[in-house]
């Protein structure tokens, strides 16, 4: 997965982007109704519509960490309300050990959010992004693998595979 | 001590052989480096001369499993003997394809942590002798005691299955834990803030050289083909930057939960000498808090990603 470099200052301007696995069945048609009942929320999130959440890899959300994304969102349909029976109940566990390794190991728990968003919660789903792009707006630029943070930032674009 | 044990080593080995219960026996052979000890797989009776039990047996041999095909008969310590039961549970190896000697596990030494103790360089140290609860170091002629608890391996200090979990016979000897007094060592990182505990990783992070030894040596890093060595596509680059080290470990922590057993080997081996077991007891505790899920100690119980509850803990999740 490659992310393109983006113009990137420490200044008021600045402003995150976020990547956001979106079970087909529920979040992704939630978000959709976010956009059709007109409400608004931040447009820093960037959709990647999967089958379900039970499709995302724990290593889909390191790489879009180290790829230099500010924040990581993994939605899917409630318990119980899985189009395959069980996929969001594996996906579950498999978040609830990873989101405590990445606290673990220092990465802030404000910059990757798992919710659950039905097709229905088009509200649900602009109030999830709102306060998952504030708390990363409070957290600053995802620098964690830049090789000398604040010397670069002051460049401006860079790559993230330096 | 050792004679005896030798001696009832060879004679269950050689009878295995001769009865051809056993195509090949997994056990330790004198290595060429000091105070190491090499796998030795013997294929028939003449083989067995190499073997070899006196102390120095931290290698997990359940790793070798994976290449022998045949009947297999190998020794085990207490903590092997659980990646053993993780890998008959995941179908990697059958019970029936086994004969489980288990061997008495006084503690093993980690020579680094000896030489740091007696103050010395490694290639100073002349011998190592466990006597009963105290080691005995010797460093140019002159010798010095050390406690058990600044020689041994650090998961030895907190032993919790001396004796093996399954076994068809155990070798005589005292199956108990090495040091009986010693507590868990609590994790002072767990409690320091979010910024400081990425200070400290990404700095462990930037040693790491990608020479996969903690891989290798890994008994539940059983795939054929791992997913670092994947190019279409190339899940991850390995170029050993800090930022691909850290996609890598955890990831692979994330493929190792549940089956890790918590053997120590990774951080035993790696050359860096990089913290890694302070990951895995992270998992292995968290494991057990979320599903109440010990690696390696029951054969029935299903690995946590490969069950689930409906009432699994979900507070984490908006």
């Amino acid at each position: 997965m490659e992310v393109k470099p983006e113009v990137e200052k420490k200044s008021k301007d600045w402003e995150p982007r976020i990547l956001a696995f979106l079970c087909r069945w529920c979040s992704y048609a939630g978000a959709d109704l976010t956009g059709s009942s007109r409400i608004s929320y931040p447009p820093n999130v960037r959709i990647l519509r999967v089958p379900c959440s039970g499709r995302v890899n724990p290593l889909f959300i390191l790489k879009t960490l180290r790829a230099g994304m500010d924040g990581v969102l993994v939605s899917g349909c409630h318990p119980g309300d899985c189009h395959y029976t069980a996929g969001n109940y594996n996906a579950r566990r498999k978040f609830a050990v990873l989101s405590r390794l990445l606290e673990y190991v220092g990465i802030d728990p404000r910059r990757v959010q798992f919710s659950w968003v039905s097709a229905s919660e088009g509200d649900k789903f602009a109030k999830v992004v709102s306060e998952l792009v504030a708390g990363v707006k409070a957290l600053g630029p995802n620098e964690l693998f830049r090789l000398n943070p604040s010397k670069q930032t002051a460049q401006g674009p860079q790559s993230p595979r330096q | 001590m050792p004679e005896k044990i030798e001696e009832e080593l060879l004679a269950i080995v050689s009878r295995l052989f001769d009865e051809g219960r056993i195509h090949h026996f997994l056990g330790y052979g004198k290595g060429t480096v000091k105070f190491k000890t090499t796998p030795l797989i013997a294929r028939n009776r003449e083989d067995l001369r190499g073997l070899w039990v006196e102390g120095f047996c931290a290698t997990n041999l359940t790793l070798y499993l994976k290449e022998i095909k045949g009947q297999v008969g190998l020794l085990v310590k207490g903590c092997d003997s659980r990646s053993l039961v993780s890998l008959i549970k995941e179908g990697q190896v059958r019970r029936e394809d086994l004969y489980v000697v288990g061997l008495p596990c006084p503690g093993q030494i980690d020579p680094v942590k000896v030489a740091e103790a007696a103050g010395c360089e490694n290639e100073e140290l002349e011998e190592i002798t466990l006597r009963g609860s105290e080691v005995a170091v010797r460093v140019a002629g002159q010798e010095k005691i050390l406690p058990k608890t600044l020689a041994l391996l650090d998961k030895c200090l907190n032993c919790q299955y001396p004796k093996p979990l399954i076994f068809d016979c155990l070798l005589p000897g005292e199956y108990v834990a090495p040091v009986p007094e010693a507590t868990p060592t609590e994790d002072v990182l767990r409690k320091k803030p979010v910024p400081e505990k990425w200070a400290f990783w990404a700095e462990q992070f930037k040693r790491c050289l990608r020479c996969y030894a903690c891989r290798n040596v890994c008994p539940a890093c059983f795939c054929p083909r791992c997913i670092v060595e994947e190019n279409m596509p190339q899940w991850v680059s390995p170029l050993p930057t800090m930022g691909d080290n850290f996609v890598f470990h955890l990831m692979r922590l994330m493929h190792v939960t549940g089956t890790c057993t918590s053997c120590g080997e990774c951080q035993r081996v790696c050359p860096m000498g990089i913290p890694l077991m302070k990951l895995n007891e992270k998992m292995t505790d968290d494991i057990g808090e979320l599903f109440d899920f010990v690696g390696g100690v029951d054969p029935d119980k299903p690995f946590p990603f490969r069950t689930y509850r409906q009432e699994d803990p979900d507070k984490f999740i908006k």
